[in-house]
């Protein structure tokens, strides 16, 4: 028998921009919101510090069965999770939260690459703010030119440990500013979840919630009654309305029940699975008049994936560093964000960490030499004591996308219920690929005259070829011919279809994207609210 | 047509399979896994332990250790999905139960002690099982320690236990950094203190 849900708006995928968007909703607006989940629920807080034990002790994943088992990417898209659960990916992030530049959004007007967004860093700003606000990020102004912002973080920064005051005092004789990167961490106590307190594994767990993970959102928002929260349950086609241009349902498989087919009607449907799974849902969706996927017309419907790459350090200091004192804690630069060459497009971030590195114990020396016991002991205090520290170095720099940075359709890779997969391949932009040697070159020689400025030394420099914090797919754009959705993520070709954060990005910046999905997701949530009554408080029932 | 669970469920199979022949190997008993493991012998590993620890630890200390690295083998289940990382979407899976192998081989020191000096592994000098160890070692590469499971001697296995643990990394600087552990935010600025000297 077939079960119908029906609501004002149903949101499909659970991750951080559909929290965002799911609350703003919620707190704002007279309507009945639906949230579908492809996986189930994550462990209770109450069970995550056995959890993360058994992460520590054997590498168990902390977060057991977070993912659909057949529901698989070809191409080993590199930033790509198969995490699927209530929460998403970021139940296992980071947590560290800059914002985009200014400049990120007119990459081709100031620089001649890439695309312009069609909305700019004042529009967003507030829509920054808010998600920093609902997320509750720790954070203190950073250069006012570098890091523009119209109000103050919600909560005093993490304070730096004594590895990053020191580290600080050396790359700031460089001239160039650096703060405590912002972070989705409880430098005190906020909105019900405690103090953070440097257990250190806020990736890929934190055992006690002081870290941001959006299944307290949706839980919150499920246990006031102001939205469904349906688990366990993969949408697998959008079908359009007869005769207009509308979306009229989902089709969905209740993985616990798949005999019994479920669908979900709404006034309007809000993408949200990430830079993979939307652009799979619309093209798995191809109907009469849309052969090629729905909101397709344009044909740029898993088009331009992009993701900044990185370049990696390690840098020999003379001054004492204790690893272990906050690993996941950092400083970050936006200094060449801001002021990159015109001639050759370079931008990037610049972060700093403590770092152990050549510096772990080990039982064996460079001549093969066992080292046992006491030796053991004596050679790993020999080399971590030595008066000299290590400090770990990483640049992102902007990757501009090709066309054909693209996700299809596999039709020879099925999952269990016969859809085909997607299959994902990042092609950088002729412009990137011809900087991308340059690019990193420069980076590196940049690593090194830090290293001098400290009276350092390079130990290695590694440039990575994986595309971090990806989105694309649904680019956003005022022409439909050259765009999928508007710049609030409402489709050019359905006017009830809005794709929300990640996949609506031209372009990804050269910096953690995660905030920005966030931020875009609670604007497209002030266009979303629109069609439905205010509420008059937040607090009603 | 491949299937998206074929890929990950072979994955599985593969290193369930892997760790199979692994312990049938170690120790020809088909019926070997953590149900029916005895566990690894206390005066044996005891042994092997106050030889490869470091003396910082006192004899308590190495005992301790010791226990400690017994509780965390009896905590294992065999070949577990392991965290994927960060941009990694491989679901990957742990090896199977080491304490057969493990078990051989500290049987091993034991027949080598007796048939060399006719005595057992735990009754020889601490020197003597030193070398031993050291020989069996000879040729891995021990220059990274992995996980302790992915450790295929126990000597190795204990050590790289051990140093995993905040206490290993307080007494190389003999600082309570004690990283991993809870800690308040409010002193991060500061220096680790010192290990007071009943500490070290």
């Amino acid at each position: 028998m077939q079960r119908v849900v029906e609501s004002d708006v149903c949101i499909i995928g659970a991750g951080i921009t559909a929290a965002m968007v799911a609350a703003k909703l919620a707190d704002e607006r007279d309507a009945r919101v639906v949230v579908v989940e492809a996986g189930g629920d994550p462990p209770p807080i109450a069970a995550r510090f056995s959890h993360r034990q058994r992460w520590l002790d054997y590498e168990e994943n902390p977060w057991p069965a977070d993912h659909v088992a057949s529901q698989d990417v070809e191409g080993r898209p590199m930033g790509y999770s198969p995490s699927m659960q209530v929460g998403g990916l970021a139940m296992h992030w980071g947590a560290v939260t800059p914002r985009f530049s200014p400049e990120d959004m007119k990459v081709r007007s100031t620089y001649g690459v890439g695309t312009d967004w069609p909305l700019d860093y004042e529009e967003l700003d507030p829509f920054y703010q808010e998600a920093e606000e609902r997320i509750g990020v720790a954070g203190v102004q950073g250069a006012p030119d570098l890091d523009p912002r119209s109000g103050a973080y919600p909560m005093p920064p993490l304070p730096l440990t004594y590895n990053l005051v020191r580290l600080k005092e050396w790359v700031e004789k460089t001239g160039v500013p650096f703060w405590a990167m912002p972070s989705a961490k409880n430098s005190i106590p906020y909105d019900g979840r405690v103090e953070c307190c440097r257990n250190e594994t806020c990736s890929p767990i934190c055992p006690i919630g002081a870290k941001y993970s959006p299944d307290s959102t949706f839980y919150a928002l499920r246990d006031r009654n102001r939205i469904d929260l349906v688990t366990n349950t993969l949408v697998r086609r959008l079908v359009l309305a007869p005769g207009g241009g509308r979306i009229e349902r989902a089709v969905a498989l209740d993985r616990a029940h798949p005999d019994e087919p479920v669908e979900f009607r709404a006034t309007t449907f809000v993408l949200a699975g990430g830079f993979v799974w939307v652009s799979h849902l619309l093209l798995l969706s191809a109907a009469d008049g849309f052969p090629e996927g729905l909101a397709n017309s344009s044909g740029l419907v898993g088009k331009y994936l992009a993701g900044h790459r990185g370049v990696n350090a390690y840098v020999e200091l003379p001054m004492e560093i204790y690893p272990g004192m906050n690993r996941q804690h950092s400083l970050i630069s936006k200094h060449w964000m801001k002021d990159g060459p015109r001639d050759r497009y370079l931008r990037h971030d610049f972060r700093v960490w403590e770092s152990d590195y050549g510096r772990t114990p080990r039982l064996q020396d460079e001549s093969g030499t066992i080292l046992l016991g006491d030796e053991m002991m004596a050679d790993w205090r020999a080399r971590a004591t030595s008066g000299m520290g290590t400090a770990r170095l990483r640049c992102y720099y902007d990757v501009i996308p090709d066309r054909t940075s693209e996700l299809t359709l596999d039709q020879g890779f099925t999952n269990d219920w016969g859809d085909p997969l997607p299959r994902v391949r990042f092609r950088d932009s002729e412009a990137s690929r011809r900087l991308r040697a340059y690019s990193e070159e420069r980076i590196g020689r940049l690593f090194g005259e830090f290293a001098r400025a400290g009276d350092g030394k390079l130990l290695r420099v590694a440039p990575s070829d994986a595309q971090e914090h990806p989105g694309g797919g649904c680019r956003m754009g005022d022409d439909p011919a050259q765009s999928v959705v508007d710049k609030w993520g409402r489709s050019h070709d359905h006017e009830n279809l809005f794709v929300v954060g990640a996949p609506t990005l031209p372009t990804t910046s050269c910096t953690n994207g995660t905030l920005t999905f966030a931020a875009l997701g609670l604007h497209s949530a002030a266009e979303i609210g629109r069609e439905f009554p205010e509420r008059k408080s937040a607090q009603d029932p | 047509m491949a299937n998206g669970s074929d890929r990950r469920t072979f994955l599985k199979q593969g290193a369930a399979s892997a760790a199979s022949l692994l312990v049938l190997s170690s120790c020809a008993r088909p019926e070997a896994g953590r149900e029916t493991n005895p566990g690894l012998d206390p005066a044996l590993l005891g042994a092997v332990g106050d030889a490869v620890l470091p003396s910082d630890l006192g004899r308590d200390g190495k005992k301790r250790v010791v226990a400690g690295f017994e509780t965390w083998l009896e905590g294992y289940r065999p070949v577990p999905e392991l965290m994927h990382g960060y941009g990694s979407q491989e679901i990957r899976y742990g090896p199977g139960d080491p304490g057969p192998r493990w078990s051989s081989q500290l049987a091993a020191l034991d027949l080598e002690a007796r048939k060399r000096w006719g005595v057992g592994f735990a009754e020889i000098e601490s020197a003597r099982r030193l070398e031993m160890i050291r020989r069996r070692l000879a040729g891995a590469d021990l220059q990274r320690l992995p996980n302790p499971t992915r450790v295929q001697h126990v000597a190795a296995a204990l050590l790289a236990y051990w140093l995993a643990t905040p206490e290993a990394t307080n007494l190389c600087y003999r600082r309570n950094i004690n990283p991993l552990t809870c800690r308040p935010l409010i002193v991060s600025p500061e220096e680790p203190a010192p290990l007071d000297a009943r500490e070290g």
